[in-house]
């Protein structure tokens, strides 16, 4: 790709009206470039940015012939950009521009000091010209992306992303392991803060899924084996037995979690009448409840452990779910006696505060412990318990009779998650659930481009967040889909195969899998999954890795060039 | 018919949901009040639970609407009409003229330099000064100045024009109007954001009578490093780095006595953050948090709690101050509460400084908006979601979208999740209408 | 030709796109003033930097190397600044062993918004570097066997066992090998040492036998390592080629450097 013919630079040194005007002497530094190596042309702006300047950068690149340009200004982080659109309009690749700082690095920070300022600007000068001779032109390469999408789980997560991608115009594949799609809604019961039931709800978006064409349903299906990458991922799903192959452009994991049950804990598992909430949902929609006169809710059993390798998380929706099925037993019998033993009342937002403030208006008993003085569980001969607890708010000892206890248990991640990260190759985080991209300004998206998250395959929450999750990966997944193509970054990495010797270092230094060893153990990297970092090229031990525009060489010639010899 | 969709609200969900569209190849308009997109987020240091320096984070996102081909930035403006339905909104924006030409403007800052009049800077929460000629903060994009003209010499009194003289781009331009702009639209998304409930309104805690008493969104201000004391945390009456900080949680929020009962949702966890800020700065100190409930629900915050308490020391007191007094030589408080744990024996609390967490409540201007689409507003002034349950994004008009903190209380990959989520109906609004003309 | 200037130091800096190239830019946009010493080099991200990078710079006469990153977790390519951090501590006890000392280099974190934080570290390094004086292999009469010294600890840098144990050091210490073992921090540090100093040594001894064939003894003086720590390395190289029998005079062999593949 790169000529060999000598470099021709071009370096423009910009005034930027009186912000580097006034400290640097901008002629001199013009004179001073025209003076260094393999620099053909130079001359001084008022404002390189303008269109004025611009047109000028245009004019000298096809009059002198230039093979490089330098714009000597501000920071590269805001106008690379732009310098880099008038050398393409130009006829000249845009990576073969490079800048250097005299304003923000120089003018501005020397004002006092002109003369070290000049001087300084001069070598940055000379730095940035010594990079600029050795840069080549780069690709961005740019794959097609298939529009359709695999969706694995069919809960309310997996269902909402699927409509919500066909209705964008994508074809989307939902793979369900069961026979019936709506996940862990189909056993729950009634859900705040309205009075519908969970399956109304399911029902509602099964049809959105069924009467939709662009939505190929798989049921007892499951994922077997994924390869290849945004755009083109090649999906095989285990169909009962069968293998089905799938070509798809994006792929959603929305898994959902399972309800931890806490054997052992408070005599779960030893007497019948200790149950999960989520068992509690079940006894209600199959109007199982029988009459109960105690009922005693603990909640954080097997959450918030505060401990070294526990589930230390707090799983969100537990404190609002005991709330709205204590009041759901008071509707139901109203002469029950509630009790919630809690830590700390975590019903955050609008909707569930309201629904925390309804059950003590309706009498539910809320009593407060500590975590380092849980409750108690007994059972009794006649198989029903009593709990006993220290009521830190009034700082007392109480003991409670229950003929149901019903212990809020934490959301976990799935079984076959493990192996899920696996075949997608993305991770999981500490708590066990799947580990976004950025926790902040990308929660559904993978580092991996291409695949995306949402639901309580993150992390627990509520139906309407799950929603809302799953249109932000239906939105993200649009994105690549409705481009049709996908550039990616040009600033990759490049194996040598004749110097490899296949030891595999970079293989597990790349946080992004970009680098996988091939049929002949090889490395090689993988130029659409590689986001530039370098540290693969800063590593190998056999200096196989070479950085486009970050080579050894161009950086070293940068450096060395501020201290006087080449 | 169009293809394009506006966006009200310039914080980091606007942001948010016009990059997904505009990254999609949709047209966005981003219309945004102040003269800065950035919002809350813009102001705050860092950001929980990975202590992200939040500038950092929202800066490129900020500049990359600028420069999106598709991104139409409206800032320093105000929808005034909404007519029309889904797939064909009539908006009418009104920009606000800023006095100073936004092309010939280089954002090179000689005019604030020059400028003789301070007025407290807003984005500083009044803590510092800005001139009557200003850029909001040194990130704001665009990087354009304004003029205020309640502030200004020239507006106010007819003579300076000092910074007329120097700009270097001759970019000043007295004379500019506002400007009415009609943009057609297929749909609307809300992302107002909020604002913090006015504690002084809460007489028993000082707010405005000691100095110092700040609130959290002033704390995240002085412990910024870009912030009017260079991120030192220094007590407003002396300037002296304060041996002890408490912070108050549920100031207004879960109020018994009825104007906000809802939970602001993020106070817990950003009063965890603030006080680790505190630690890194001044390990010496010591922090306390006065709390009901500790809400660290979302992810990776109770053990972002945990670790406040193992590795920083931050004390946590489960109580509800009664009340805050303050010792008029040394201007320190003094806290009287209940000790829970100690069976609700009265204490008393001596701080040197005190963070209250206001209730964070939706704009006031949710109601003019309200009024300009007919989208309804839940009891506390936030937009109301269609269906509570199965339709979080979608409100009871068609077409208009709401997300962030204007639909609820929540924190910010919440909200930025619930933005993607919002631009995913807007995307589905224009691929469905889209079939239907070619049909 | 006065020499009663002030020592006016050379800083060479490498600054990473996404966080200290940007508090950089922020300094200057604040107008934070700083002394003009340093020059900025821009990388993508701070874990591009290897070892060979700053030892080149330092032989050209760079009398300080600063690298700056993102904070921990912050590293906008998940965790690039972190193996950086052990690339540049490995580095440190290279350059202890060459005469230059470890203080000539430093490794810092700044955010995109410590514009204040980059000046004060810049300042305080330039300051550092003022008093640690001019490096000793620049000016006009560069010290020789301090540039043979870095010469060596490039090619120590260059070397495969070197750069595959500073590769895989988070791998052994953080995750289990394939054995389900584990290495403690401790433990790894000690044999990094071990393996700094032989591989030191190892391209030193080379060096100097390129020149000319060298007797232990000769080769003991040279490199203030014990005649028997010299044999232990020259059995080493043998074993790699690295070195062979030149002749022999009297009873003592002399020894001279291959050309290595």
């Amino acid at each position: 790709m790169s000529e060999n013919k000598q470099p021709k630079v071009g370096v423009f040194v910009c005034h930027c009206g009186v912000n580097i005007g006034s400290v640097v002497n901008v002629p001199e530094v013009v004179k001073y470039a025209k003076s260094l190596p393999n620099v053909a042309y130079a001359e001084g702006n008022l404002y390189t940015c303008s269109s004025e300047g611009l047109s000028k950068i245009k004019e000298a690149i096809k009059k002198y012939d230039l093979t490089q340009v330098v714009v000597a200004s501000c920071t590269p982080r805001t106008h690379e950009p732009l310098f880099r659109g008038a050398c393409e309009e130009a006829g000249l690749n845009k990576y073969l521009f490079h800048m250097a700082n005299i304003r923000e690095h120089c003018s501005w920070v020397h004002a006092k000091e002109p003369a070290e300022a000049t001087e300084k600007a001069k070598e940055i000068v000379r730095m940035a010209v010594a990079k600029a001779a050795l840069l080549e032109p780069q690709t961005e390469p740019e794959i097609e992306v298939q529009p359709s999408t695999l969706v694995i789980g069919g809960g309310i997560s997996g269902m909402s992303a699927a409509v919500s991608l066909a209705h964008q115009g994508f074809s989307v594949h939902l793979v369900e392991k069961k026979k019936t799609l709506g996940g862990k809604l189909n056993e729950l019961c009634k859900l705040y803060p309205t009075d519908m039931q969970s399956s109304e709800i399911v029902e509602e978006f099964v049809q959105a899924v069924k009467s939709n064409p662009s939505i190929t349903l798989h049921t007892l299906s499951t994922v077997k084996n994924v390869e290849g990458f945004i755009g083109n991922f090649k999906v095989t799903l285990d169909q009962e037995g069968k293998d089905e192959a799938l070509d798809v452009g994006t792929i959603i994991v929305a898994t959902g979690a399972e309800v931890f049950e806490p054997s052992s804990m408070y005599c779960y598992g030893e007497c019948k009448n200790v149950v999960t909430q989520f068992e509690l949902e079940r006894l209600m929609k199959e109007g199982k409840l029988k009459n109960p006169k105690n009922v005693v809710m603990i909640q954080c059993v097997g959450a918030r452990e505060g401990k070294e390798g526990g589930r230390n998380y707090c799983s969100r929706i537990c404190c609002a779910t005991a709330v709205k099925n204590a009041l759901e037993i008071k509707k139901l019998y109203p002469d029950a006696e509630v009790s919630i033993l809690y830590r700390d009342m975590q019903t955050y937002g609008k909707d569930f505060e309201d629904c925390y403030q309804k059950a003590r208006e309706s009498f539910v008993q809320f009593i407060r412990f500590d975590a380092e003085d849980p409750p108690e569980v007994a059972v009794e001969s006649n198989g029903k318990c009593t709990v006993r607890v220290r009521d830190i708010l009034v700082n007392d000892n109480l003991e409670l009779d229950a003929d149901l206890v019903v212990l809020s248990t934490p959301l976990v991640q799935t079984e076959d998650a493990k192996e899920l990260s696996k075949m997608l190759k993305v991770p999981i985080g500490a708590d066990g659930f799947f580990f976004e991209a950025h926790v902040k300004l990308r929660p559904v998206d993978f580092a991996t481009d291409g695949i995306f998250v949402c639901g309580t395959a993150h992390s627990p929450k509520t139906i309407p967040e799950s929603i809302a999750q799953a249109y932000a990966a239906a939105s993200r997944a649009g994105i690549p889909m409705a481009l049709k193509r996908v550039r990616t970054e040009a600033i990759t990495s490049v194996v040598d195969e004749v110097l490899c010797t296949g030891c595999g270092t970079c293989v597990k230094l790349c946080p992004y899998n970009a680098i996988q060893k091939d049929e002949r153990g090889v490395a090689r990297v993988n130029d659409v999954l590689c986001k530039g970092c370098g540290v693969c090229a800063a590593s190998c031990p056999e200096k196989a890795i070479t950085m486009r525009h970050f080579s050894d060489k161009q950086v070293l010639a940068e450096a060395t060039a501020a201290l006087g010899g080449d | 018919m169009s293809n394009s969709v506006l966006i009200i609200g310039g914080g980091i969900a606007g942001i948010q949901a016009s990059l997904d569209l505009a990254n999609r190849g949709t047209k966005v308009y981003l219309v945004e009040k102040t003269p800065s997109i950035g919002g809350r987020m813009a102001q705050l240091d860092k950001t929980f639970p990975t202590l992200d320096c939040s500038i950092c984070i929202l800066a490129p996102k900020m500049i990359e609407c600028f420069r999106h081909p598709n991104i139409t930035m409206l800032t320093y403006s105000e929808v005034k009409e909404v007519r029309g339905d889904k797939g064909d909104f009539k908006v009418k924006v009104l920009q606000k003229p800023r006095y100073v030409t936004a092309d010939k403007c280089t954002g090179c800052g000689t005019c604030m330099e020059k400028c003789p009049v301070k007025a407290p800077n807003e984005f500083d929460m009044g803590l510092g000064n800005r001139k009557a000629i200003y850029m909001p903060f040194k990130q704001a994009v665009p990087l354009v100045a304004t003029i205020d003209p309640s502030t200004c010499l020239y507006f106010t009194k007819g003579v300076c024009k000092v910074c007329q003289k120097i700009c270097p781009s001759a970019a000043i331009d007295y004379e500019q109007k506002p400007k009415e702009k009609v943009l057609n639209v297929s749909s609307i998304i809300l992302a107002t954001g909020f604002d913090a409930f006015d504690t002084s309104a809460m007489k028993e805690y000082g707010y405005g009578r000691f100095k110092n008493v700040i609130t959290s969104m002033e704390f995240e201000r002085l412990i910024c490093a870009s912030g009017p004391t260079d991120g030192h945390l220094l007590r407003p009456s002396d300037g002296k780095g304060p041996k002890s900080l408490v912070f108050v949680q549920c100031v207004g929020s879960r109020s018994q006595r009825g104007e906000l009962p809802y939970c602001s949702s993020v106070c817990c966890v950003y009063a965890t953050k603030e006080s680790i800020l505190a630690k890194d700065h001044m390990p010496d100190t010591e922090v306390y948090i006065m709390y009901m409930d500790m809400r660290a629900v979302g992810k990776g915050f109770q053990e972002f709690v945990d670790r406040a308490k193992s590795q920083y020391s931050v004390n946590y007191i489960k109580a509800h101050p009664g009340g805050i007094a303050e010792d008029p030589k040394t201007r320190s408080l003094q806290i009287y509460y209940e000790d829970i744990k100690a069976g609700c024996n009265m204490k008393k609390l001596d701080a040197d400084m005190v963070v209250l967490c206001p209730a964070l409540i939706p704009k006031l201007d949710n109601k003019k908006i309200a009024e300009a689409t007919g989208v309804e507003l839940d009891e506390y002034g936030f937009f109301k979601s269609k269906n509570q349950l199965t339709a979080p994004v979608d409100t009871n008009v068609a077409g208009i979208y709401i997300c962030g903190y204007c639909q609820s209380p929540k924190d910010i990959p919440e909200s930025v999740a619930q933005a993607s989520g919002a631009a995913a109906r807007a995307a589905e609004t224009i691929a469905c209408l889209s079939k239907e003309t070619k049909r | 030709m006065s020499e009663k200037k002030s020592f006016e130091p050379k800083i060479i800096g490498f600054l990473c796109n996404w966080c200290s190239y940007a508090g950089a830019d922020l300094a200057g946009v604040s107008r934070i003033q700083y002394p003009s010493n340093i020059r900025v080099v821009r990388v993508m991200c701070s874990g591009r930097i290897d070892p060979i990078i700053p030892l080149e710079v330092f032989m050209r006469g760079a009398d300080g190397v600063i690298v700056l990153g993102c904070h921990p977790a912050d590293c906008h390519y998940v965790e690039g600044n972190l193996h950086e951090e052990r690339k540049i501590k490995m580095l440190k006890k290279l350059l202890a062993l060459t005469g230059l000392g470890p203080d000539r280099l430093r490794l810092d974190w700044v955010s995109a918004s410590e514009g204040q934080r980059f000046a004060q570290i810049v300042t305080e390094f330039t300051d550092q570097i003022k008093k640690l004086g001019p490096s000793p292999v620049s000016g006009k009469v560069p010290d020789q066997k301090v540039l043979e010294n870095l010469e060596a600890a490039r090619n120590a840098a260059s070397d495969f066992r070197l750069r595959v144990l500073v590769g895989r050091e988070r791998e052994l210490t953080e995750k289990n090998n394939v054995y389900a073992e584990k290495v403690s921090q401790e433990e790894f540090d000690l044999l990094l040492d071990e393996v700094v100093e032989a591989e030191f040594f190892r391209q030193k001894i080379h060096l100097l036998t390129q020149t000319e064939p060298l007797s232990i003894k000769a080769l003991s003086e040279a490199t203030c390592l014990e005649p028997a720590a010299v044999l232990k390395q020259i059995v080493n190289m043998r074993r790699r080629n690295m070195i062979t029998v030149d002749h022999i005079e009297g009873t003592t062999p002399l020894y001279r450097a291959l050309e290595v593949a």
